[in-house]
C-alpha cells in the first residue's frame, strides 16, 4: 500500500479519544488505539501496521503490503451492549453519536426503527447493503430490539428502493417486524420525520426520539451492531459511496468496508479518479455534506464522497434561505461566494429553531409557506435565490419565486447536475 | 406561511389560502394556511387573485380538502368537501366590505376617559356603556362621551420641576461689518470672523457667510447640513433659567469638500434655495426668516467621515458664538416677546414618555447631545461616543436645544437642530394636561445589528423603570433604523405599555421589518406620491403629526383597539385621522 491511514481522534458526538499506542509501536488489524475518556467511542486500528505519529488529532499508521483476513477480536464481554461499547460503534449514517449510549436505554415496549431511507441524494450504499445482505441488517435489528427492551420493529425504506424493500421482507421472521415504505423527499430520513411517520408523534426540536420511546439506527449501524456479536469484529471500517466528476462515469460506486483512515484521495482514485477540473468534494450528501480539502480521511461517520462540476457564476446579489435540515448559513454563504455572487439578505425557513447552538426543523419537511421569506428578500434586493430547503418547501419556493422574476438555485444544485440528476425543484402533484 | 390558531382567529372572515402544496384528503388546519397580512404584497407580486368565491378562513378550517392543490391557491367551495353552505355568504362578504371602508380609520380615543366624581352619596347605581371596548367594530368607536371629559378636574396640585425663560428678540436686518453687533433689529456680523472661526478645527478649510433675505430666495445652495437657531445661555443651565433666542433669522450650515463634493453628498439638497426647503416646517427657516449662510468647505475626501462634518459644524458654532455673546447682553425690556416653558410633573395622569430615535452611526449620521450653549457644539457628546445608549433628556431640555443634529442625508426626512429646538411632539405632549410627560428618551441608531438591539433592550429596561403608562417612538429617515425602530417598540410594547410608533414610511420607506406590538403607527409622509424627496423637512414631524401621535395613543391606552391600515402606503389614512383628531 502507497499510502498511510490517518484515524482521526475524534470521529464521533463527545469528546476526542486518547491514544493508547504511541509512534514507533506495531499494531495489528483491529487492535485498539484510542479509547474515550468522557463521551465517545473506542478506536481500533482498521489495518496491521507501524504507528508513525501520534499527534492531538489523529494516529498515523503505515500499513503492511500483506494484510490478514482477519482481525483482532473485541474482548468477551457479558452483554451485547458491553460489545457495542467494546466495538468502538457509533451512529454511521452522519450523526455519530455513541451507539451505546443511544442503546442502554429501557424502551419498556417501544419501538426500534432501522433507518433505511437514506434520504440524501445519491448516496447509495445503505440500500445496496440491503440488498446485497439483508440478512446482517435484520438480525442487527433484532439484537437492538433486544438490548432496548422493544416490543416493534421498523424497517424504513423510500418505497422507490423496490429491490431493497423486497430483499428486507424476504428476511423477515418476526410478526413484530415490518418495513414501512416511505415518500421519496427530503428529509424523510430525520429521526423525527421518521418518528412522525411511523409512529404519528411530532416531537419538539429538542425532544428525542426516545420521548416517543424510539430509538433509531441507521442500517449501516445496526449490520455493524450484529457483526460486534456475532463476530466480535470492531468498526475498522465504513461503507461509502462514491460518485461524481469521475473518469470512470458519473454512476455511484460502492465500497464496502473501506478501512477508518483512508485518504479520500485513494478512494477516489480507485473509482476512476478525477476527470478534468472539479467544483468541490463533497464529503456526505449534497444537503448536509460538507466541502473538504483532498488530504481528508473517511472516518465512522463517512457516507460518502462527491465529486462537483465547477460552481456556475453568478454575478446578481443573491437572497439566502436557510433550513433547518438542510444547508445553514455559512454553508450558503460559502455556495453563493464560491458563484461569486453577493449576499442581498438572508432569511430562514419559519420553522428553523435554535437547538443548543445549532439549528433544526420543527417539522421536517412539512413546509410552512414561503412566500413571505421570498417577499422579504426580494426587498433586501435579492435578484436571484440560493435555497437550502427541503423537498416540500422547495416546491413552494419555485411556486412563488419564478412569478417574481427571481432565478432559483438549490444548493445542491451543482451536485446534482454533475450526475444528471433531476434537481431539487418543483414536486409533482 | 402557515399560521396559527390565534391569527386564523383573528382573520376568520379573511380569505383562505393554501400556503404550500396541499394534498387531497388534508383536513384544513392554520398551518395550512397563509397570513392574510401578506396579501396585499402577493396581490401586487402577482402571486395571487384572489375569486369572488374564495371562502373565509372560519368556513374552512376543519373541512376537508377533495383537491391537491398549489401553493397560494384561494380556497373555492369546489376544493372542500360538501361544498359549502351557501347562506352564510353574503352576510361575510358584507363584513367584509364594512371593514375594508373602515380600514382607513384610527379610532382615536381622545377624551374617552370617563371620570366620576361623586362628593357624597347613597344608593348610587352606575350603569356605563362599554364604548372604548366596541372599537373594532364597525361604528367609529369611542366617541367621547359628550362634556364627561370636562366633568371634574383633577384635583391634585401639578408640580414644577424646573422653568425656562425664552426672551426672544427680533432681527429686523443682517449685515456684514467690521465688528459683531446686534443694536435697534440689526445684527452685523464681523467679516473677519470667517477667519477666526477655521481655528475651530484644522479640517475645515475655508469659510464664506451671506445673507439671503426672504425676498431673495432665488440663489444656488450647496448642499444644507443643518439649520440652526441662534441662541444662548443667560441664566442656568440648558432647560432652566433664562435664554435669549433671535427670531426673524436662523443660521444655514452648507458645506462642500475641496474638490467640490457635496458633504453628504448622498441624498443632498444643493440647487435653488427657494425650491430645496420647505419653509416653515419644524426644522426648516420660516417664509419671512433670514437666512444667515455659512458655507464651509473642509478637507478633500472627508465629506463621508465622521470628522469632515464635525469639523464644519465646529467652524459655524464659533461664528454663532461671536453672536451669542453679544446676544447675552441685550436688556430684557429689549426683548419682543417672553415664553415660559415648563417641566410639569402631573400627578395622577398617565405617565408617558417620548422616545426619539436618533442617528447613531457618526459622521452626518450623528447628534451631539447636550452642549453648553442652545443648539450649540461645544460641551455636547457625540452620541456616537456614548454608545448610542439611550439617554434621556426633560421636555425643556430639548426645546432649550439639548440636541444638535448632524444629520443630513435624505434631508426630507430627517430632523436638523431646528427641528428639536422647537419639536412639535414634546411641545404638545409637555403641555396637554391629560398626560404627565415624564421625560423625553433619545435613543442612537448604531449601524451593527447586534448593537442594534442591545441598544433597544437597554431602552426597554429603561421605560420600565419609568414606570410609565404609554409611549411614543419616533423615529427620522428611514430604512436601516426601522430595524432599531421596530425593535424599541417591541421592547416597550412587551413590557404591556402601550405604544405608539412615529415615522416616514409612505410607498419609498416601506417598513421591512415589523411585530405584533407596531400596531399603532403614524405616518409622516406629506409628499402625494409617498416619495422621499430631497426637499428640506419635507416628511418630518408637524405639529399635525404630533395631534395624531397623542391621540392614538391615548386611545391605545384607554384600551381602544387601532384598525389596522391597509397594507398599501394610502394618504387617505392620515387626512381621515387628521379629521378625526379633529372633531374629537
Ligand atoms: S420546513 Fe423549513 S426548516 Fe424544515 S426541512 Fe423544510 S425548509 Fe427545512
Amino acid at each position: 500500500m502507497e499510502y498511510k491511514l490517518k484515524i482521526p481522534l475524534q470521529q464521533h458526538i463527545g469528546a476526542p479519544c486518547k491514544p493508547v499506542v504511541s509512534a514507533g509501536e506495531r499494531v495489528k488489524k483491529g487492535q485498539l488505539i484510542a479509547a474515550p475518556e468522557k463521551l465517545g467511542a473506542n478506536i481500533h486500528a482498521s489495518l496491521s501496521g507501524v504507528v508513525t505519529a501520534v499527534t492531538g488529532e489523529y494516529i498515523e499508521i503505515e500499513p503492511d503490503k500483506e494484510q490478514p483476513e482477519d482481525y483482532v477480536p473485541i474482548k468477551e464481554t457479558s452483554s451485547m451492549l458491553e460489545a457495542i461499547k467494546e466495538a468502538g460503534i457509533v451512529g454511521m449514517g452522519g450523526a455519530g453519536f455513541p451507539t451505546h449510549v443511544k442503546m442502554d436505554v429501557d424502551l419498556q415496549g417501544g419501538t426500534v426503527i432501522a433507518n433505511g431511507v437514506e434520504c440524501e441524494p445519491l448516496l447509495s450504499h445503505n440500500v445496496r447493503q440491503m440488498e446485497q445482505n439483508p440478512e446482517i441488517v435484520y438480525r442487527g435489528l433484532k439484537y437492538a430490539m433486544q438490548i432496548t427492551n422493544a416490543s416493534r420493529g421498523y424497517i424504513a425504506i423510500k418505497a422507490k428502493n423496490k429491490k431493497a424493500v423486497e430483499a428486507m421482507k424476504s428476511v423477515i421472521d418476526d410478526p413484530r417486524i415490518e418495513v414501512r415504505e416511505m415518500p421519496d423527499i427530503y428529509p424523510m430520513g430525520e429521526e423525527r420525520a421518521l418518528v412522525r411517520e411511523i409512529l404519528g408523534q411530532l416531537l419538539r426540536p429538542d425532544q428525542l426520539p426516545s420521548a416517543a420511546r424510539a430509538v433509531i439506527s441507521n442500517v449501516e449501524t445496526l449490520s455493524r451492531i450484529c457483526e460486534a456479536v456475532e463476530k466480535r469484529k470492531p468498526v475498522i471500517s465504513k461503507n461509502v459511496t462514491v460518485i461524481g466528476r469521475l473518469k470512470s462515469g458519473r454512476q455511484a460506486r460502492v465500497f464496502f468496508d473501506v478501512p477508518i483512515g483512508t485518504p479520500i484521495a485513494e478512494l477516489i482514485e480507485k473509482a476512476g479518479g478525477f476527470e478534468g477540473d472539479f467544483g468541490e468534494i463533497i464529503m456526505g450528501g449534497p444537503f448536509t455534506g460538507k466541502a473538504v480539502d483532498l488530504d481528508c480521511v473517511v472516518t465512522k461517520t463517512t457516507g460518502g464522497i462527491i465529486v462537483t462540476d465547477p460552481l456556475p457564476r453568478e454575478k446578481r446579489k443573491a437572497g439566502l434561505l436557510v433550513c433547518g435540515c438542510g444547508a445553514n448559513e455559512a454553508r450558503l454563504r460559502e455556495v453563493a461566494e464560491k458563484m461569486g455572487a453577493c449576499v442581498a439578505g438572508v432569511e430562514r425557513c419559519k420553522q428553523v429553531v435554535d437547538v443548543k447552538g445549532g439549528i433544526k426543523c420543527e417539522n421536517p419537511g412539512n413546509c410552512p409557506g414561503q412566500a413571505e421569506k421570498i417577499l422579504k428578500l426580494k426587498k433586501m434586493g435579492a435578484d436571484v435565490l440560493i435555497v437550502g430547503t427541503c423537498s416540500d418547501c422547495t416546491n413552494t419556493v419555485m411556486g412563488v419565486a419564478p412569478k417574481l422574476k427571481l432565478p432559483v438555485y438549490h444548493h445542491t444544485d451543482h451536485v446534482l447536475r454533475t450526475v444528471g440528476h433531476p434537481l431539487v425543484r418543483r414536486l409533482k402533484k | 406561511m402557515s399560521i396559527t390558531p390565534e391569527t386564523a382567529n383573528q382573520h376568520k372572515n379573511d380569505p383562505a389560502v393554501v400556503c404550500c402544496l396541499t394534498h387531497e384528503g388534508t383536513i384544513i388546519s392554520p398551518a395550512d394556511l397563509e397570513d392574510p397580512a401578506i396579501f396585499p404584497d402577493l396581490e401586487d407580486s402577482g402571486l395571487l387573485t384572489i375569486p369572488e368565491n374564495v371562502l373565509t378562513i372560519g368556513q374552512v378550517l376543519g373541512k376537508k380538502l377533495i383537491k391537491t392543490i398549489d401553493a397560494l391557491t384561494p380556497i373555492t367551495p369546489d376544493m372542500i368537501e360538501g361544498g359549502l353552505d351557501q347562506g352564510e355568504k353574503p352576510e361575510v362578504v358584507e363584513e367584509a366590505e364594512m371593514v375594508q371602508s373602515g380600514a382607513a380609520q384610527t379610532v382615536t380615543g381622545a377624551g374617552n376617559v370617563i371620570r366620576i366624581h361623586i362628593e357624597e352619596g347613597k344608593g348610587i347605581n352606575l350603569e356605563i356603556p362599554a364604548i372604548v371596548t366596541a372599537a373594532g367594530t364597525a361604528e367609529p368607536a369611542a366617541k367621547p362621551v359628550e362634556g364627561a371629559q370636562e366633568a371634574v378636574k383633577p384635583r391634585v396640585e401639578d408640580r414644577v420641576r424646573r422653568t425656562l425663560l425664552m426672551r426672544e428678540f427680533e432681527v429686523k436686518e443682517v449685515r456684514l461689518g467690521d465688528e459683531t453687533s446686534f443694536e435697534n433689529g440689526v445684527l452685523t456680523i464681523r467679516k473677519g470672523l470667517v477667519e477666526d472661526a477655521l481655528k475651530a478645527d484644522p479640517i475645515a478649510k475655508k469659510m464664506e457667510i451671506d445673507i439671503i433675505t426672504p425676498d431673495n430666495k432665488n440663489v444656488f445652495t450647496n448642499t444644507i447640513m443643518d439649520v440652526i437657531p441662534i441662541a444662548t445661555k443667560v441664566e442656568g443651565s440648558l432647560g432652566e433659567g433664562v435664554t435669549h433666542v433671535m427670531s426673524g433669522a436662523v443660521v444655514i450650515l452648507t458645506g462642500v469638500d475641496e474638490s467640490g463634493i457635496q458633504v453628504h453628498e448622498f441624498g443632498s439638497c444643493e440647487g435653488i434655495i427657494g425650491e430645496k426647503v420647505r419653509f416653515g416646517r419644524p426644522g426648516c427657516p420660516d417664509e419671512n426668516d433670514i437666512m444667515i449662510r455659512i458655507h464651509v468647505t473642509i478637507q478633500a475626501g472627508t465629506g463621508m467621515e465622521r470628522k469632515g462634518p464635525y469639523a464644519a459644524h465646529k467652524a459655524c458654532d464659533a461664528v454663532i458664538q461671536e453672536i451669542r455673546e453679544v446676544l447675552k447682553k441685550k436688556p430684557a425690556s429689549e426683548a419682543a416677546r417672553e415664553i415660559e416653558y415648563k417641566d410639569v410633573e402631573r400627578i395622577g395622569r398617565p405617565r408617558v414618555v417620548i422616545v426619539k430615535e436618533i442617528m447613531g452611526q457618526g459622521a452626518m449620521h450623528d447628534n451631539v447631545i447636550l452642549p453648553k450653549e442652545p443648539a450649540g457644539v461645544l460641551g455636547g457628546r457625540p452620541n456616537v461616543d456614548l454608545g448610542n445608549i439611550p439617554v434621556v433628556l426633560s421636555a425643556n431640555e430639548v426645546r432649550d436645544g439639548g440636541i444638535h443634529a448632524l444629520t443630513c442625508i435624505g434631508p426630507a426626512s430627517k430632523e436638523n437642530t431646528r427641528h428639536y429646538f422647537r419639536e412639535p411632539l414634546v411641545n404638545l405632549v409637555a403641555d396637554d394636561e391629560e398626560v404627565n410627560l415624564v421625560g423625553v428618551v433619545f435613543v442612537g441608531s448604531p449601524q451593527v445589528n447586534e448593537e442594534k438591539f442591545y441598544v433597544s433592550e437597554r431602552l426597554g429596561a429603561l421605560v420600565e423603570a419609568l414606570g410609565v403608562d404609554g409611549a411614543i417612538v419616533t423615529t427620522e429617515g428611514f430604512g436601516n433604523n426601522h430595524i432599531d425602530f421596530a425593535s424599541h417598540i417591541e421592547q416597550i410594547g412587551k413590557r404591556g405599555i402601550p405604544v405608539v410608533g412615529v415615522t416616514y414610511a409612505a410607498y419609498q420607506g416601506q417598513l421591512i421589518v415589523g411585530n405584533k406590538y407596531m400596531d399603532a403607527m403614524v405616518e409622516l409622509n406629506k409628499d402625494p406620491n409617498g416619495m422621499e424627496s430631497e426637499i428640506l423637512g419635507d416628511n418630518t414631524l408637524t405639529k399635525e403629526d404630533a395631534v395624531r401621535a397623542l391621540a392614538m395613543l391615548k386611545a391605545k391606552m384607554a384600551g381602544a383597539e387601532i384598525k389596522p391600515a391597509p397594507k398599501k402606503w394610502d394618504q387617505s389614512v392620515i387626512e381621515n385621522n387628521q379629521k378625526l383628531v379633529e372633531k374629537a
